[in-house]
């Protein structure tokens, strides 16, 4: 092992730093989605507890998930293999760490901000304006580190996980100011349509732009090296990453096509939707390819069969995605339960699982010893699994009992005993998912601090 | 009139993607596909051969019937909605 080679893979306190952060709010998002859940079934549910009752747990959860969870632990990743993929060290690890520290101070101000009543309503931009700018912030702090790394690089190539990460943090950075609207402090909104549809543009690209080409950079490198397969085509690969910056920036107005936004935008959103099967199809058939013939060696693996299984729900999310663009279909699938579920599988069916996948995968080369405990990474796969499709099917059915009883005109208090049972199966399965983190939290902490595996 | 704004922001967007894709291309990043593929591998040690167990295919088995059960599933329900608001 060279002197560069042993440097890469003992020293990465960013990447452990990010790890930590992923895997503590992992469990505390879940835990702020259970609370949600509990109310959904029994609305008086800690009914005394202002700073934690409904209105502030959701957006809690999802704040927590989004910023907490899924995209440090694949920060966690890219802070890892995008320098051992470019040959070099990572420009700053004193920076790397600091952004850790303050990535964790930023999402704990949004959680407490919120839990205080300090929101600006905007769904998935509800974290109130100090805390913005702390994101922005934190991103733009991550931006300099990776692009300075790249700049610092020796492999001349870069290979298609260093395209989707950077893309992917260079856009948020961009898009989180302007979805926030964060040249107007007092609001932190628009007017009218406008603010809707700028909303929905950064709103959907949180998921496109962020989420998804980290976790794409993920797999594009976790998948060949747990199969020992070379990627099938680069070229595939650099083509779906190209389409994906194309086609996925207009998609968020299919969010408001019952609203009065211009026609043409609503039709460039809708068509883009459909044509978002072009970038997924193109990732996924090259993936798909580069694992052929290795189920075996993929579940055989912790980290494979995590990623595996996000790619799967990555192929589910989108042919859904496409089909609810579709005005008819979206009458009955839009504003109810469809839309939750649907959400549900893409943020944690592919790009929280294979975060989970991504962090199993380096833990072990940034700790230098074995995963503390295969088994518990196993368990907490298999209540992922179990938890996050029964989610997906209840969802999905939930949603089509209130979409045709609206559709149908029916009053709502008929509806709302019709789909308790589907609640309380809900916060069951969720259940599964909670317990999966903080397995997960345990599994990691004592990998990360107390392993006493021998070295490998 | 905000449109002008939201054009003027996606067509730049168009604009710098564009640029970084030229400044990419001018650089040979497009060349030497073939390497490329093999880029992730070679930033690894060699690793051991992988241990290979019954339960492990089976468990992928499991898992593609169960995307392809919510996929059907989702299909029937997508074609049933089409049908019912159509029809």
């Amino acid at each position: 092992m060279d002197r560069m080679e042993e440097s890469l893979q003992n020293n990465n306190p960013t990447a452990k730093a990010f790890t930590l952060t992923s895997a503590a709010w992992f469990a505390l998002a879940t835990s702020f989605g259970m609370i949600a859940a509990g109310y959904l079934i029994a609305p008086d549910f800690m009914a005394n507890i202002e700073f934690i009752h409904f209105g502030r747990a959701r957006p809690m959860h999802v704040n927590a998930v989004l910023f907490g969870f899924v995209t440090p632990g694949l920060l966690a990743a890219a802070f890892y293999f995008i320098p051992r993929l470019l040959r070099t060290e990572l420009y700053s690890h004193k920076l790397g760490v600091f952004n850790a520290i303050f990535w964790n101070i930023t999402v704990l101000s949004g959680m407490i901000g919120i839990s205080f009543g300090y929101t600006q309503g905007r769904e998935y931009a509800e974290l109130p304006w100090p805390v913005d700018i702390m994101v922005v912030i934190s991103f733009t702090l991550v931006v300099i580190n990776l692009l300075l790394t790249v700049r610092n690089r020796v492999e001349p190539i870069l290979y298609v996980s260093i395209w989707y990460g950077m893309a992917a943090v260079i856009l948020t950075a961009c898009t989180y100011c302007i979805g926030n609207v964060i040249w107007k402090p007092d609001t932190g909104a628009l007017v009218g349509i406008p603010d809707a549809i700028l909303l929905w543009f950064y709103g959907h690209n949180i998921f496109g732009l962020l989420l998804t080409p980290l976790a794409l950079a993920a797999a594009y490198y976790v998948l060949p090296i747990e199969t020992r397969s070379p990627l099938y085509s680069h070229t595939l690969s650099l083509i779906g990453f190209w389409s994906l910056i194309v086609v996925y920036t207009h998609i968020g107005t299919h969010h408001l096509l019952q609203v009065p936004v211009p026609t043409w935008l609503k039709t460039i959103s809708i068509v883009d939707s459909i044509a978002m099967v072009i970038p997924v199809m193109v990732v996924l058939i090259n993936l798909w390819l580069t694992v052929k013939g290795k189920l075996g060696a993929i579940h055989a693996s912790i980290p494979a069969k995590f990623i595996f299984t996000g790619t799967i729900f990555y192929f589910f999310v989108n042919i859904q995605g496409s089909m609810m663009a579709l005005p008819v279909v979206q009458r009955i699938t839009h504003f109810n339960n469809w839309v939750v579920g649907h959400a549900h599988i893409g943020v944690f069916g592919f790009a929280g699982v294979t975060a989970l996948g991504a962090l199993y995968f380096i833990l072990p080369r940034i700790t230098n010893k074995p995963l503390y405990s295969k088994f518990l990474a196993d368990l907490q796969y298999w209540l992922v699994l179990i938890g996050i499709t029964g989610f997906a099917i209840v969802l999905t059915i939930v949603g089509l009992i209130q979409g045709n009883a609206w559709y149908n005109g029916e009053t709502l208090y008929r509806t709302l005993p019709e789909i308790q049972p589907y609640y309380v199966l809900r916060a069951s399965l969720g259940a599964f998912i909670m317990i999966g983190a903080y397995l997960g939290l345990y599994n990691i902490i004592r990998t990360l601090y107390f392993n006493r595996g021998a070295s490998t | 009139m905000y449109y002008p704004y939201f054009i003027a922001y996606m067509a730049s967007g168009f604009v710098i993607s564009l640029v970084i894709f030229f400044w990419a291309l001018n650089k040979g990043q497009f060349n030497n596909q073939q390497r490329a593929r093999f880029l992730a591998l070679e930033s690894h040690a060699a690793a051991g051969p992988i241990k290979l167990s019954r339960k492990g295919r089976l468990h992928a088995v499991i898992l593609l019937i169960m995307a392809s059960a919510g996929l059907v599933t989702s299909m029937i329900a997508v074609t049933l909605i089409v049908l019912n608001l159509v029809g």
